[in-house]
């Protein structure tokens, strides 16, 4: 079965996701992974979908027009094959959470460690909160460590980080407890 | 004495009542024995309740001493019969996966200390304080006898694949 990366983003109202999974529903699309969330005023769908007869971007012809033309951004990737499967890490999880003034190079520094590291980033958000006048940068990172590296070490890393981009970062395990 | 196959969702005895054990006898004590197999051959569970292994029966073993987060604080083998936490106090939030749910995990919240009463593997009456990852993982247990999963109290979900040790 084809796989294929789906992403739609446009204003937020009510109805979105009825209005893509209807569509996606009829031309008997499967939805496998997917996550959706409000960035800004906007409406962000990330889906990994799969039909057993579609192979192409040509296959869904113009189905999703009707989105279009509702102000919707539709961007469809066709998957290599096994380009669904998620690679086995086997490393610690971690969460690094960091806050503090905005400025700029935040996120890009604290990427620029972690993957000079070969640490994965497996999840990040991030948000600007605060007042207009004192705007405060919150960053979440989930990332798997590549195997042999502590969590320890990740936070003697952010120690310096810390010195030169004047946030606050905390590092914690959140491997999963399997019972 | 029988190491038994984890039953996996969607099979319904997951989401089963389980009825409370009637006496403690030979059939009590063989499904024990069952449950410490089951969980020991495993390798790296803490704890397996008897729907798990498809009986329906209020049964929990938990064992938290061979593992990191619950090695310094734990009441070693326990053998859980007819439970009722008592009390609960305080709430945190660690990400939890299931033997029967494979490849999902979850953030769920539970309360940090319990007082569980319950009969051990001869019938005797026991009430202990648990806290910490032995809390964490006898509610986790508990909640299998009452038809719950984790997937029931999660916050968010995660489709990390576990790490077997």
């Amino acid at each position: 079965m084809s796989h294929f990366a789906l992403t739609i983003i446009g204003r937020d109202r009510p109805g979105i996701v009825s209005q893509v999974t209807e569509i996606l529903y009829s031309i008997g699309c499967n939805i496998a992974d997917s996550t959706c969330t409000i960035l800004g005023g906007q409406f962000a769908m990330i889906l990994i979908l799969s039909h057993p007869e579609y192979h192409d971007r040509e296959s869904f012809g113009d189905a999703f027009a009707p989105l279009e033309e509702t102000g919707l951004s539709v961007f469809l990737r066709t998957l290599k094959p096994g380009g669904e499967i998620h690679c086995i890490d086997r490393g610690e999880i971690c969460m690094i959470s960091v806050y503090g003034a905005d400025k700029p190079g935040i996120v890009y520094r604290v990427a620029k460690e972690l993957g000079d590291r070969r640490v994965n980033i497996t999840d990040l958000n991030t948000k600007l909160v605060g007042s207009a006048a004192r705007p405060v940068y919150v960053m979440m990172i989930e990332a798997v460590l590549p195997e042999g590296t502590t969590v320890e070490e990740i936070d003697e890393m952010v120690g310096a980080l810390k010195e030169e981009l004047q946030v606050d970062i905390s590092v914690r395990s959140i491997t999963p407890v399997e019972l | 004495m029988a190491v038994r196959d984890i039953i996996l969702y969607p099979d319904p005895i997951l989401k089963t009542v389980c009825a409370a054990v009637p006496r403690i006898d030979d059939d009590s004590d063989a499904l024990v024995q069952d449950l410490l197999d089951t969980m020991i051959d495993s390798g790296h569970s803490v704890g397996v309740a008897a729907p798990q292994i498809g009986a329906s029966s209020r049964v929990v073993v938990v064992d938290v001493s061979g593992s990191k987060l619950g090695r310094n604080n734990n009441h070693g083998q326990l053998v859980i019969i007819n439970p009722e936490i008592l009390e609960r106090q305080g709430s945190e939030t660690m990400r939890e996966g299931c033997m029967s749910v494979p490849d999902y995990t979850g953030n769920v919240i539970r309360a940090t200390e319990i007082v569980v009463q319950f009969l051990d593997r001869s019938g005797k009456e026991r009430v202990i304080k648990a806290s910490g990852f032995e809390a964490v993982a006898i509610q986790h247990e508990i909640d299998h006898l009452d038809g719950v999963l984790f997937l029931d109290r999660v916050s968010s979900l995660k489709t990390d694949v576990f790490r077997r040790k």
